[in-house]
């Protein structure tokens, strides 16, 4: 792979381009998929990718294609080169600078039929186990490749992986009555273990059959929501979108574009990307724009530390810059065993997963509750049906009334149980 | 032009077989608060194969398309298609054949050449421009400007051939304000087209109207104030009315999900709305009219014809794929489709509408003494159980059968089976939506629209 990526960087400099990088990136997907509890399809995928981006005068240029052939390349420079030059000069756009160069081979190797022989056993354990739970799709993979990134100051990374992933969607189902679907994965690195107790996995599925009585909430009421780390997007997700990230502090929409050093949680939250973590199984060694990733606080005790800016986000916005992996979150876990959070809500919700609206600027958010529970003195009691939830993220982050002592993680995110209070709950 | 080194290897099908060469080509520049955040071209193009035996399928695609490539993908399909076979052992008979059906389907649109990179960048800085000139009171705003190609050659042991090429046009305009306490609040207006972008879009100032109505709407709902949550009367604005046919009753009439245990399993010939919604999945022409992104062959070689999914209020139908038809003893009418090449085809919406009916939208408001007039939807999301959600970007309280203040962003949601049964009227004019993609697996382009509606939903507030 390297030597195709410093072709490709050779050709754009001869095109023209000051400053240049490439990622080229072969790699293969084989794919087992399961519909209504059959499977239906086995499928290999041959994924090359190349990714090229050309600076001329502060002018950029991006063309991906999905061939690594030297024709191909040649066709790509010459698009990724013209676009550069049609395009605005902006003098923060840059590559990145050469610090220290790597190779890494997290690569372990195939076991195709560890993979067909897992995907088997949960269809089985789940018609042995769980049977009023069909599963609607259901696919499970082992995906390898080769990746490397060059650009014109010398950067070089090589990186060789492979992992298993599978993800799994479901219904719990009796007669005609049946519950919402849910679904949940985990990414892997090898086969020792069963599909099903991978993350929340099992919880999830064993909920969903618990799911197909729901009970409706009559009223509205102000309370707690227990989100559980299955409903990571509602939290985590949105303050890397609308409060983080490049695209809202370019545009001056983050509310807390100012708030850096200061005080934007309770002190109970540590949230932060942590790439390094031995529990994530992706490798995700560099990032996009050639920088080796590191563990980044976003907030600590509850004051923000750091934004998640990528070289051109911080070039622009004059904010420090974070190389790291955005999607490689972990909140800290709390000093609250989950069984002890329970019992101090007194009327609320458990939040397995939530269909909202997309969160604006302005950090409202409102949705539907999903899988989710009642939770009344205490205890888990009914699942609920056409309950909606409203609160405001950056209002609710300072009400957080507990943490778990427990995390979960499917190999990607690792998080815990969190307590927030000042929810507006309404039914019918 | 894709060359076809696929007919060729006909000869070599043994069992259900189809090979597909296709190539997406997607132009892009995003201007953000000014700056071109992506200027960038993406072009992912290959051949995949896919063969059935015995109930299974086997799958492989490459991104080099050449006459021996395709002999090996097709190979390597046919590896993993006796793998399944020998393995799983479901024994199912080969599909029924589609006898009677065209050979060939030839080329509908004329491809046409590729347009440079610098009319999509021209467009977005003049359009910027012009936004940032007369729009004093925006905070921030993201202009995107899109142009997605593309085409397919397909070859069936059993069906129509098909040559396809489907170029949809976009730009997307994003403003943000802020509320009197510094709270910003956005508004998204899409315009999408079917063709080559600068057939559609070469003076910003075509779009001044929409953009003119877009910043007032920004305007109010920057003093807009939270929804009362709970059920409440609502009218539907044509814009919500394709999300709703989509994502509330299109996903769950998917014959895929409704074996997977979809609430329209049971309710197939119940009444499932009132008598006053007709919903139709159709092919390529819809009252007359050509559809916004037709399809005349799905990629499992089935030539397309409209699926009927309510008539006038009750479920007549699902959509199909080859096997789902076989298994509900119907005949399939081209929704399996993929996106991508080294995508396999899944049972897809093409254009999923509601029926116009009779009444007029102002009436519609007229009727309603407290609820909400709900104009724009940022996503929406649907349950196998029926229960589905949608974003509202802007609405309107409605109080005494008139309009009163914006509200801020909301989700509302309901039960589709029920929350149809509560349509009581139905305006008489439509309007289409493609800008969107469809995810369920793969991406799709879908096309999907509908009158206004006056119905209950619940809605989320304060």
């Amino acid at each position: 792979m390297k030597d195709i990526a410093q072709y490709a960087l050779e050709q754009l400099k001869k095109a023209g381009a000051d400053k240049a990088s490439c990622r080229a990136t072969k790699g293969r997907k084989d794919e087992f998929n399961i519909e209504a509890n059959q499977f239906t399809l086995l499928r290999t995928v041959f994924t090359d990718d190349l990714h090229l981006k050309a600076l001329v005068g502060g002018r950029k240029g991006v063309t991906i294609i999905n061939k690594l052939d030297r024709s191909s390349i040649d066709e790509a420079v010459k698009s990724c080169v013209a676009l550069a030059k049609s395009a605005e000069p902006d003098s923060a756009e840059d590559i990145s600078p050469l610090l220290e160069n790597k190779d890494f081979n997290t690569y372990s190797g195939s076991d195709m039929e560890g993979l067909f022989s897992r995907s088997k056993e949960y269809l089985q354990q789940v018609r042995d186990e769980l049977p009023k739970i069909m599963i609607e799709g259901f696919s499970s993979s082992y995906s390898s490749g080769e990746t490397a990134y060059v650009n014109s100051n010398g950067v070089c990374f090589t990186a060789k992986n492979d992992y298993y992933h599978f993800n799994s969607m479901f219904v719990g189902k009796e007669g005609e009555k049946g519950s919402s679907f849910n679904y949940s994965g985990a990414y892997l690195k090898d086969m020792s273990k069963p599909l099903i107790n991978a993350g929340m996995h099992r919880q999830l599925l064993e909920e969903a059959e618990k799911s197909i009585h729901t009970r409706m909430v009559e009223e509205k009421f102000t309370g707690k929501i227990i989100v559980t780390p299955a409903c990571s997007d509602v939290l985590w997700n949105t303050l890397m979108q609308n409060f983080l990230g490049d695209r809202c502090l370019i545009e001056g929409t983050s509310r807390w574009k100012d708030s850096l050093g200061q005080t934007v949680a309770d002190k109970k939250l540590t949230f932060r990307a942590t790439p390094h973590n031995t529990l994530i199984v992706t490798d995700p060694h560099f990032t996009a724009d050639g920088f080796l990733v590191h563990d980044v606080d976003f907030i600590k005790d509850g004051v923000l530390k750091s934004f998640a800016l990528s070289l051109y986000g911080a070039n622009k916005t004059g904010k420090p810059h974070a190389p790291t992996s955005n999607y490689n979150i972990e909140v800290a876990t709390g000093d609250t065993p989950l069984a002890e959070m329970l019992k101090g809500v007194d009327r609320g919700i458990l939040l397995n997963r939530f269909s909202g609206g997309s969160p604006g600027a302005s950090g409202d958010i409102s949705g539907v509750a999903k899988n989710s529970f009642l939770i009344e003195n205490g205890q888990v009691t009914d699942a609920l049906q056409e309950t909606m939830i409203s609160f405001n993220i950056l209002e609710s982050l300072k009400n957080i009334t507990a943490i778990s002592k427990e995390a979960v993680t499917e190999g990607v995110t690792v998080l815990p149980w969190c307590c927030l209070d000042g929810v507006t709950v309404s039914g019918k | 032009m894709l060359q076809d080194y696929l007919t060729a290897q006909k000869a070599n099908f043994k069992d259900h077989t189809e090979l597909r060469a296709q190539v997406n080509t997607n132009k892009r520049v995003t201007m953000l608060a000014g700056n071109m955040v992506a200027n960038m071209q993406t072009v992912k193009g290959g051949v995949s194969a896919r063969v059935y035996r015995g109930g299974t399928y086997g799958f492989a695609s490459g991104a080099e398309y050449t006459p021996e490539s395709v002999k090996s993908v097709l190979a390597a399909a046919t590896q993993n298609a006796i793998f399944m076979d020998t393995n799983i052992k479901k024994g199912e008979p080969p599909l029924p054949s589609l006898a009677g059906a065209p050979a060939k389907m030839e080329l509908k649109k004329p491809i046409f050449e590729d347009i440079p990179q610098s009319i999509l960048i021209d467009y977005a800085r003049a359009l910027d421009e012009m936004i940032c000139t007369k729009y004093k009171k925006i905070s921030s705003r993201t202009i995107i400007a899109d142009a997605l190609y593309k085409e397919k050659l397909l070859a069936v042991s059993d069906g129509t051939d098909n040559h396809m090429f489907q170029p949809r046009a976009m730009v997307y305009v994003f403003l943000t304000m802020e509320t009197n306490d510094g709270v910003p609040v956005e508004l998204l207006k899409s315009f999408s087209q079917v063709g080559r972008f600068d057939e559609f879009f070469t003076d910003p100032r075509t779009l001044e109207e929409d953009l003119d109505s877009l910043y007032k709407a920004l305007n109010e709902k920057s003093e807009g104030v939270y929804a009362n949550a709970g059920l409440r009367q609502c009218v539907l604005h044509p814009d919500l009315a394709g999300m709703l046919s989509h994502e509330a009753v299109g996903h769950t009439v998917e014959a895929d999900l409704v074996l997977g245990g979809s609430v329209a399993g049971p309710a197939l010939n119940k009444q499932v709305a009132s008598e006053l919604v007709s919903m139709t999945d159709f092919a390529h022409t819809a009252f007359g009219e050509p559809c916004p992104l037709p399809v005349y062959v799905d990629d499992e070689g089935t030539l397309a014809e409209d699926a009927a999914l309510i008539k006038d209020g009750v479920l007549v139908g699902y959509m199909h794929n080859r096997e789902s038809a076989r298994h509900f003893g119907v005949k399939p009418q081209g929704n399996a489709r993929a996106f991508e090449f080294s995508d396999e085809p899944l049972i897809r919406m093409r254009n999923t509408v509601i029926h116009p009916g009779k009444d007029k939208l102002e009436d519609l408001i007229a009727g309603v003494d407290d609820g909400y007039y709900l104009v724009k939807t940022s996503n929406g999301q649907a349950d196998s159980t029926g229960e589905f959600m949608f974003g509202i970007d802007l609405g309107y309280e409605i109080k005494n059968g008139k309009l009163g203040k914006a509200i801020r962003e909301t989700t509302i949601s309901g039960v589709a089976f029920e929350m149809l049964k509560t349509v009581d009227m139905i305006s008489d004019d439509m309007a289409w939506e493609i800008s969107g993609f469809c995810g369920k697996k793969q991406a799709m382009t879908t096309g999907m629209g509908g009158p206004a509606l006056r119905c209950k939903m619940n809605i989320g507030g304060r």
